[in-house]
């Protein structure tokens, strides 16, 4: 996709109704930060660092996981204190006590862990916090519903809208609270990480949402590991490495590599493989299938997928939202059943009633949706041991055994901070999903099924965790990786599933694969 | 870590910051003491307290009154809480401790004083009456996590089933005779040198129930299962299970402070009342576990009881608190500190990402 302006920022359009926007060149930025430091404890997550927003520019903020971004944007929304450092909004300085006060100013955060409430319908959460009510102050659902649907049906989503929202899949709720930031009226929209758990066709409609935003002046901050996302959308970016700026250019004339090489430092070109050519797929496992799914459907969401999966080997499912795979994992894992098809495992069948028999049988599930994974409030290593106590430590703990496997999956999945006695909630979104992750891999399971395993991971560490799963191979787990990322199947898998609105629609193997051509068939 | 290191602001001469050190010694010490503000923050509460009775009261810091006064009258209240714990770490409450542990009280010493069924069980009902709270406990922990019934509701309703059954069992009036067991056990004047028997139950249970919290894979589940109940369900934890053998070992610690107190009180009286409800769960929450779950454990409880039982005792001595308005004191008081935890706790504790 090709930017149509190269200048730092674009010129504000001014049919909105921002007052700075009038204000002659050069502009003045709309927010700015000045020597911004945070501490937590003895860590230091943000280090004299400046930003500055200008007036309609989508500005993209990069940098490795933990470099301390949703930091910096936690301070902007007002969520965070600073502990030094003053911030400007329109040349005065201000300062937040509350996100609502930031709200007030204009600010309007999307976080990067969701922020939705699971037992609210659709329309109240789109509307969470200021529902439109009739003179009574009576909540005025007609109006609401309605308004809700429209908004939704801008960023293309079409749900019905008096659902809960719990029960929809984690990236429609996640559209939800992008259409609740979105469409607030909010003159600043800071979205940390909102594709992570997008598939290509929402992250394009929200893109077309933000260039829309940007056209009536309003100003974006967009976080993403997706570093052609950034490049696409942004006008600037900025990027931030050990808790201070790097840089803030303009994207045009950047490439992924130069990204990669400031945000990690050091050599990028192996990290910044494009996978535009395509990558071929290795010749077929010779195995005997560990999970054989046949004819298996899931009332509206799975219609009739087949599919295999041998020791020692890799299968990649690729798809959308919407397209169902995620329902066939939590079928293999008790949370779901199916009304029709035969689950074979090790050539035996198998109904799967609950997470205990599964785990008994040897089949372990990492779900796509942090909230479902993460204990926030317990420590590190509680984490990264809970799946597998029964075979890790004796009967009464001694805690010396735990720990040191814990600081072993901490050290191997690169955990920053690698202190197994922090809360796992203090760790950056990045680093959470390494915790998660690493609680799948300190035992090898028969089958490993991983959704989305390196979501929110930065470029080098989404590496390293696919090597180690890599290495799962030769111990003859069989893997199921569903991913809604091309890259992620294409780098590891074996054989590559297609799905699509229910049904497996086509299946790459030993052959050549191509981005466009997983996304042609999903 | 070097302020003065170039920013390559606004063109493209990116700088490489140096790596950041590892976690330091420094954030380990305050990471350590930052998890332990939960214990911290009521231990402080108790020291405050005990300084300000000592000062305040001649009574109060007598070893009479530290044996008999307080620790020996707050061991039934501690057994009850042990159990108590499990319930709230994985987020569930028990409203059914005081019925239980009346209607079991009761229960043993009918049975020590009438045959049923044509056989005196005579101690043995002592077991009975165990079974029979560890039964009662697990029917509140099936409906709720299986059928689930909340287990506010639950509780709430088994709590009139108890009440009724100990009203039936002795037709109202009350037992004089209790099993010797029960007066060993729980009689206020029974010592082995200068510690009060009950005290020592009560320490064997609450250690008892810290091994099992700290110790064993069940304990873990407990803590996680209240921490986040569809991760723990997602990482293959029988998170039903947990919450239904919570409850159950909740009934019988009702049952087993219901025991001590008919031991206590030398009779079995079936005479309504929530106290020993409402100072365990005041023990417990007093103790920094908290009521959402995940948070919390023995060793705060033990702290939660020994800070009510200060209270109690202590506000009793004070001179000049007229005894009508006794009662609201001690309420106010019990504000004072709760609040003081929670913003011991506040300031330690940093917002975290996820919550
Ligand atoms: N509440 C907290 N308590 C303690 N440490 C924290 C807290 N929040 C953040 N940190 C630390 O601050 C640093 C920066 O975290 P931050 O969440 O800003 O990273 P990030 O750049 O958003 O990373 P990611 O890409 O993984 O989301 C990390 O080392 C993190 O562990
Ligand atoms: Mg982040």
């Amino acid at each position: 996709m090709k930017r149509d302006d190269t200048v730092p920022y674009p010129s504000p359009v001014t049919h909105g109704s921002a007052p700075s926007t009038q204000q002659p060149r050069p502009v003045e930025p709309l927010l700015a930060l000045r020597g911004v430091t945070k501490r937590f404890g003895g860590a230091t997550a943000l280090d004299g660092v400046d930003f500055e927003l200008m007036p309609g520019e989508i500005h993209g903020l990069l940098g490795e996981n933990g470099a301390g971004k949703s930091t910096l944007m936690k301070i902007l929304s007002g969520f965070q204190a600073p502990d030094e450092g003053e911030m400007t909004l329109r040349g005065a300085p201000i300062c937040f006590s509350s996100p609502a006060e930031a709200k007030a100013h204009g600010i309007g955060m999307v976080y990067q862990e969701l922020s939705t409430i699971g037992a609210l319908s659709v329309a109240e959460n789109v509307f969470l916090g200021d529902q439109p009510t009739t003179r009574g102050g009576i909540i005025n659902w007609k109006q609401m519903n309605a308004a809700a649907e429209a908004q939704l049906r801008e960023l293309g989503v079409r749900v019905d809208v008096t659902r809960r929202l719990g029960a929809l899949p984690l990236g429609l709720q996640q559209m939800v609270e992008i259409a609740r930031i979105v469409f607030s009226g909010a003159e600043v929209v800071i979205l940390d990480e909102p594709t992570s758990a997008l598939s290509a066709p929402e992250a394009e409609r929200l893109f077309a949402s933000m260039r829309e935003l940007r056209a009536r002046g309003k100003s974006l901050i967009f976080i993403s590991h997706f570093l052609e996302d950034v490049l696409a959308v942004a006008d600037r970016v900025t990027i931030l490495k050990n808790a201070r700026r790097v840089a803030t250019m303009p994207a045009a004339g950047l490439t992924k590599q130069r990204l990669i090489e400031m945000m990690i430092g050091r050599d990028a070109s192996a990290l910044a493989a494009t996978y535009q050519e395509g990558v071929e797929l290795p010749p077929p496992v010779e195995a005997p299938p560990v999970l054989e799914i046949e004819g298996l459907s899931i009332p509206g969401a799975v219609r009739g997928a087949s599919l295999t999966v041998r020791a020692g080997e890799i299968v990649g499912l690729f798809g959308f939202l919407g397209s169902g795979m995620t329902e066939i994992a939590r079928a293999l894992f008790g949370q779901v059943q199916p009304q029709a098809g035969v689950i074979r495992l090790n050539g035996r069948p198998v109904q799967v009633h609950s997470s205990t028999q599964a785990k008994r049988l040897g089949i372990a599930y990492l779900s796509e949706n942090r909230r479902a994974t993460l204990f926030p409030r317990q420590e590190i290593y509680k984490n990264v041991t809970l799946a597998h106590l029964d075979h890790l430590v004796p009967p009464l703990f001694r805690r010396g055994s735990e720990l040191g496997i814990a600081e072993q999956m901490v050290k191997r999945t690169g955990v920053r901070p690698p202190n197994p006695h922090l809360l796992a909630g203090y760790l950056s979104g990045g680093n959470q999903q390494k915790v998660v992750l690493g609680r799948w891999l300190t035992r090898q399971p028969k089958l490993l099924i991983l959704n989305e395993p390196t979501r929110g991971m930065d470029v080098g560490a989404k590496r390293e965790v696919l090597d180690l799963i890599k290495g799962l191979k030769a111990e003859g787990v069989a893997v199921l990786l569903l991913s809604a990322e091309p890259e992620t199947v294409m780098t590891e898998a074996d054989r590559i599933l297609v799905m699509s609105k229910g049904r497996v629609t086509k299946e790459f193997a030993s052959e050549r694969v191509s981005k466009d051509l997983l996304m042609a068939h999903a | 870590m070097a302020k003065d290191m170039p920013q390559g602001v606004g063109t493209g001469a990116a700088s490489v910051a140096p790596a950041r050190p590892r976690a330091s010694g420094w954030a380990r010490i305050l990471g350590w003491a930052g998890q332990r503000a939960r214990l911290i923050a009521p231990l402080v509460t108790l020291l405050g307290l005990v300084v300000f009775f000592s000062l305040t009261t001649d009574s109060f810091f007598t070893t009479r009154n530290l044996w008999n006064g307080i620790l020996s009258q707050y061991a039934v209240v501690a057994v009850a809480a042990a159990g108590t714990t499990f319930v709230l770490l994985c987020a569930e409450i028990d409203l059914s401790i005081a019925a239980v542990s009346l209607l079991i009280g009761v229960l043993s010493a009918y049975f020590w004083v009438t045959p049923v069924a044509g056989i005196d069980f005579g101690t043995w009902g002592v077991l009975i009456g165990l079974i029979a709270a560890a039964l009662i406990g697990y029917m509140n922990g099936y409906f709720a996590a299986y059928i689930r019934i909340p287990s506010f509701m639950m509780t709430l309703a088994m709590s009139t089933i108890a009440l009724g059954l100990a009203v039936w069992v002795t037709q109202g009036k009350p037992i004089f005779k209790v099993p010797d067991l029960l007066r060993t056990l729980g009689g206020t004047g029974s010592k082995i040198g200068p510690v009060p028997v009950p005290v020592i139950v009560a320490a064997v249970v609450l250690l008892v129930a810290d091994i099992v919290l700290s110790y064993t894979k069940f304990g873990r589940y407990v803590y996680m299962t209240g921490g986040n109940c569809e991760a723990a369900e997602m990482s293959g934890v029988n998170t039903r299970q947990v919450v239904a053998l919570c409850l159950m070992i909740s009934g019988l610690t009702a049952g087993m402070a219901g025991m001590l107190n008919v031991g206590k009180l030398n009779g079995a009286n079936p005479q309504p009342s929530n106290e020993l409800l409402i100072f365990t769960i005041a023990s417990v929450v007093l103790g920094g576990t908290s009521l959402f779950g995940g948070e919390g454990g023995i060793k705060n409880t033990l702290i939660g009881v020994l800070i009510f039982g200060c209270l109690r005792n202590g506000l009793n001595q004070v001179e000049g608190i007229s005894i009508y308005i006794k009662q609201a004191v001690e309420g106010f008081f019990l504000v004072g500190a709760l609040l003081l935890n929670v913003v011991a706790l506040r300031l330690e504790r940093i917002r975290t990402q996820a919550e």
